[in-house]
């Protein structure tokens, strides 16, 4: 942990041919002097929490609409991704909205490391809002902006400033002007009504785009995010769509005899990952969209779904019990032989890589339940992330540094983002019935 | 010259040198040898004596036989003649024996007045040849002493001559002696101001090689004790290091537990990042100043770890003042996430 270093420099070299000229005269030899060494101490670990980070109520000028403030949703936000921790407003001693009136002192005091200050004004029908991130400890503005949106449009502005905050602390971009897609079961009326649903990844501004009393599965992002790709079962068979969200036009792709299922997209858009069990049993295909090209990825007597491209782009992982249980296979490239990725339990299905080719995620059972863990694809080192026990469906966050998943809560099934690590879990306010199937968009542009 | 006179006086009286003594002597041998040896010695010079004396006893030869006869003859007329020729026999026999007798007598008184007589004349004729002898030795021993006289006086002249000639060997020698006495003398008391002068100078010498010394020994004395003081010092720090150095890492485990639980990596922070940050405290353990001294490359990892160094409003630092400055004024602090997931 410490490490001590020794310079041996000017002084040193000079105090040793002292010690020479001196042993010469009174013939001893002379222990060696203190030499000058600077301490070093080494820091490895970080605290293990969340940074305790306080986002002031912005001050707002001309008429903001008061349903959804800014600072609040910028306040959950980073709550949400499980690497802050946020300060209530009550328990601020000031509320600053700009530099002048930051002291720095306070906010030291309770322990704060960031402080988000801002002002919304507005201007017709737009909202401005400008913003600045403090640094306590070193006293230092470590970002200050301005963004505008309309002012029906406030959610989207606070996911904005969201981002930049988490960007500017963690170094990362925030993926929180994501979308998330998901399917909700209700059967409130009597029959069961499966609803795709997109929302923001706080669940708020939820919209239904497919509604059906026969289930929805799988739903998965286009690269551009402006297209999702599912499994339905309107037609009484599973088959696989392709829907076109801004203008709601659908295309069927896929409805083979048998399994069509489990879409996902390359990362050119162009082609789709499919599980199909039109040649006898479940493999894997790779569908080109526009010609509907099929190519046969996988051969084997046994199962073989869940396909998932990995971050190169030329290789997949997917679900195998080929040797026995569900396992996570990868296949490097479309004719390498797959090499199996778990071993650590007996179940291990419904891979989801991260973009940067370190993690896979997957639906682990352990002593007969269902968490999420990860596997460090370098070190072949597992990680069980979740304490819920009904855990199904994850999908990564387009930063890599979240993960939603669905869980079971009193009997319903409910979201759940956690950050990629496993920290502090939050639960997506639960619309009416299960929530199932969550798939995380892309960053949007 | 006395010793010389004296060694002659004694040769002249030497008793046994002398020819009076030895003469007397010669005198006296002839004597003794006379008195025990003359009878045994004289008959070889006289032979006719005995022989008569032989030609007597063997006439009387037969008569031992008759002696034996008589004893067997039982007639006393016999007897009677044969006493009275015995007796006439024995008177005959006393005769012939008185008569060898006084021959015998007569012969030894010749023989003894021959012999007295030849002593006589022996004695005058050695009377005489004494007599010779001593005139000889007389005239010899006057030769011998006019020769001894001339002899001594040679001697003495010589003894003079020597005696003069030693007399100036001496005066030569006495004045030699001088001579050199004086020349030694000279040089004993050339020598004597050249070893004082020696002396001088090796006092001189000694001195100051004492003094060198005692210099060379002070100086080896002050270094020693420098050196002693060295080496104490050297301990006593060597001492104070190990006690700062405990110190020193009792602080700096304090300090590592204050920073990493000041410490927020970021998300975007991996294990191979490392910011390095220059710390300056003042002595109450308020950070003065920190310096980024080597980036992460990563913005906000490096603004982390300022952040959890400037969080600590106070460091914990050793009361040790001296332990604070060695350690704590300035020191390094190394950001290296290594337990990432």
């Amino acid at each position: 942990m410490t490490n001590r270093t020794r310079t041996p420099g000017k002084t040193s070299r000079i105090r040793y041919a002292c010690q020479l000229v001196c042993a010469f005269f009174v013939c001893a030899v002379l222990g060696s002097g203190p030499a000058s060494a600077e301490l070093t101490i080494r820091i490895t670990e970080g605290a293990d929490a969340a940074i305790p980070v306080a986002v002031v109520p912005f001050a707002e000028s001309g008429g903001i609409p008061s349903s959804d403030k800014v600072s609040s949703i910028v306040q959950d936000d980073l709550t949400m991704s499980g690497e802050f921790n946020t300060l209530a407003p009550e328990k601020m001693l000031s509320l600053p909205s700009q530099r002048s009136e930051m002291y720095f002192r306070d906010w030291r005091l309770l322990g704060q490391r960031y402080v988000l200050v801002g002002q919304l004004s507005r201007s017709g029908d737009r909202v401005e809002a400008r913003y600045e991130l403090f640094d306590v400890n070193r006293e230092e503005r470590i970002l200050g902006s301005s963004a505008s949106a309309s002012a029906n449009n406030m959610r989207t502005l606070a996911h904005h400033i969201s981002d930049k905050v988490y960007e500017a602390i963690t170094g990362v971009p925030g993926a929180f002007s994501t979308k998330l897609a998901y399917v909700t079961l209700d059967r409130a009326s009597g029959e069961p009504r499966y609803r795709l649903q997109v929302s923001d990844v706080d669940g708020k501004r939820a919209r239904v785009r497919l509604e059906g009393k026969e289930p929805i599965l799988s739903p998965a992002w286009s690269p551009d995010g402006e297209k999702l790709a599912y499994v339905s079962f309107e037609t009484g068979r599973p088959a696989v769509f392709i829907h076109e969200l801004a203008s709601g036009n659908r295309t069927r792709i896929a409805e083979f005899r048998g399994l069509n299922s489990a879409p996902a997209w390359s990362d050119d858009g162009r082609s789709l990952l499919l599980t199909l069990s039109k040649d006898g049993n479940a493999e894997i295909y790779r569908m080109d969209i526009a010609s509907k090209n099929l190519k046969r990825l996988t051969n084997h007597w046994s199962i073989d779904t869940e396909a998932s491209w990995d971050h190169t782009g030329n290789g997949f992982f997917f679900t195998s019990d080929r040797s026995g249980g569900p396992q996570i296979y990868h296949k490097s490239s479309e004719n390498a032989d797959p090499r199996r990725i778990t071993f650590g339990s007996r179940y291990n299905a419904r891979p989801r890589p991260d973009n940067e080719g370190k993690y896979v995620y997957y639906v682990h059972q352990r002593d007969r339940a269902f968490h999420i863990a990860r596997t460090n694809l370098k070190s072949g080192e597992e990680t069980v992330l979740t304490r819920t026990e009904s855990d199904e469906s994850p999908s990564v966050a387009p930063n890599g540094r979240m993960l939603i998943y669905a869980t079971k809560q009193s009997g319903n099934s409910v979201l759940t983002v956690i950050s990629a690590d496993g920290g502090a879990a939050y639960s997506l306010p639960a619309s009416e019935g299960d929530v199932r199937e969550p798939a995380w968009s892309p960053i949007l542009h | 010259m006395t010793g010389q006179d004296r060694d002659v006086t004694r040769t002249g009286q030497q008793p046994w040198k002398s020819p009076v003594a030895l003469s007397l002597l010669l005198h006296g041998l002839i004597v003794v040898v006379a008195l025990t040896g003359w009878s045994w010695s004289t008959p070889r010079d006289e032979p006719q004596p005995q022989s008569i004396a032989a030609r007597l006893i063997t006439q009387q030869q037969p008569e031992p036989s008759p002696v034996v006869e008589e004893r067997e003859q039982p007639d006393r007329d016999e007897e009677r003649r044969r006493d009275q020729e015995e007796q006439q026999r024995r008177e005959a026999a006393e005769r012939r024996a008185a008569e060898e007798e006084k021959a015998r007598e007569d012969a030894r008184r010749i023989e003894q007045e021959k012999e007295r007589k030849q002593q006589e004349a022996e004695a005058v004729r050695k009377r005489e040849e004494q007599k010779a002898r001593e005139e000889e030795a007389a005239r010899q021993r006057a030769e011998a002493e006019a020769k001894e006289r001339e002899r001594q006086r040679a001697e003495e002249e010589k003894r003079r001559q020597e005696e003069a000639r030693q007399a100036e060997e001496e005066r030569r020698k006495q004045e030699e002696e001088r001579r050199k006495r004086e020349e030694a003398e000279k040089r004993e008391r050339e020598e004597q101001a050249r070893r004082e002068a020696e002396q001088k100078r090796k006092e001189a010498e000694r001195r100051l090689r004492e003094q060198q010394l005692e210099a060379l020994a002070e100086e080896a004395d002050r270094a020693q004790q420098a050196e002693a003081r060295r080496r104490q010092e050297a301990a006593a720090a060597k001492a104070r290091e190990a006690r700062m150095m405990s110190e020193s890492e009792k602080y700096q485990a304090l300090i590592r537990e204050r920073l990493s639980q000041a410490w927020y990596p970021p998300s975007s922070a991996t294990e191979d990042m490392t910011a390095r940050l220059q710390i300056t405290l003042l002595p109450t353990g308020e950070l003065q100043a920190v310096k980024l001294v080597s980036s992460s490359g990563n913005t906000a990892f490096d603004n982390s770890a300022l952040g959890a160094v400037k969080s600590l409003s106070r460091y914990p630092i050793p009361d040790d003042r001296d332990t604070f400055e060695r350690y704590f004024r300035q020191f390094t602090i190394e950001f290296n996430p290594r337990r990432l997931q």
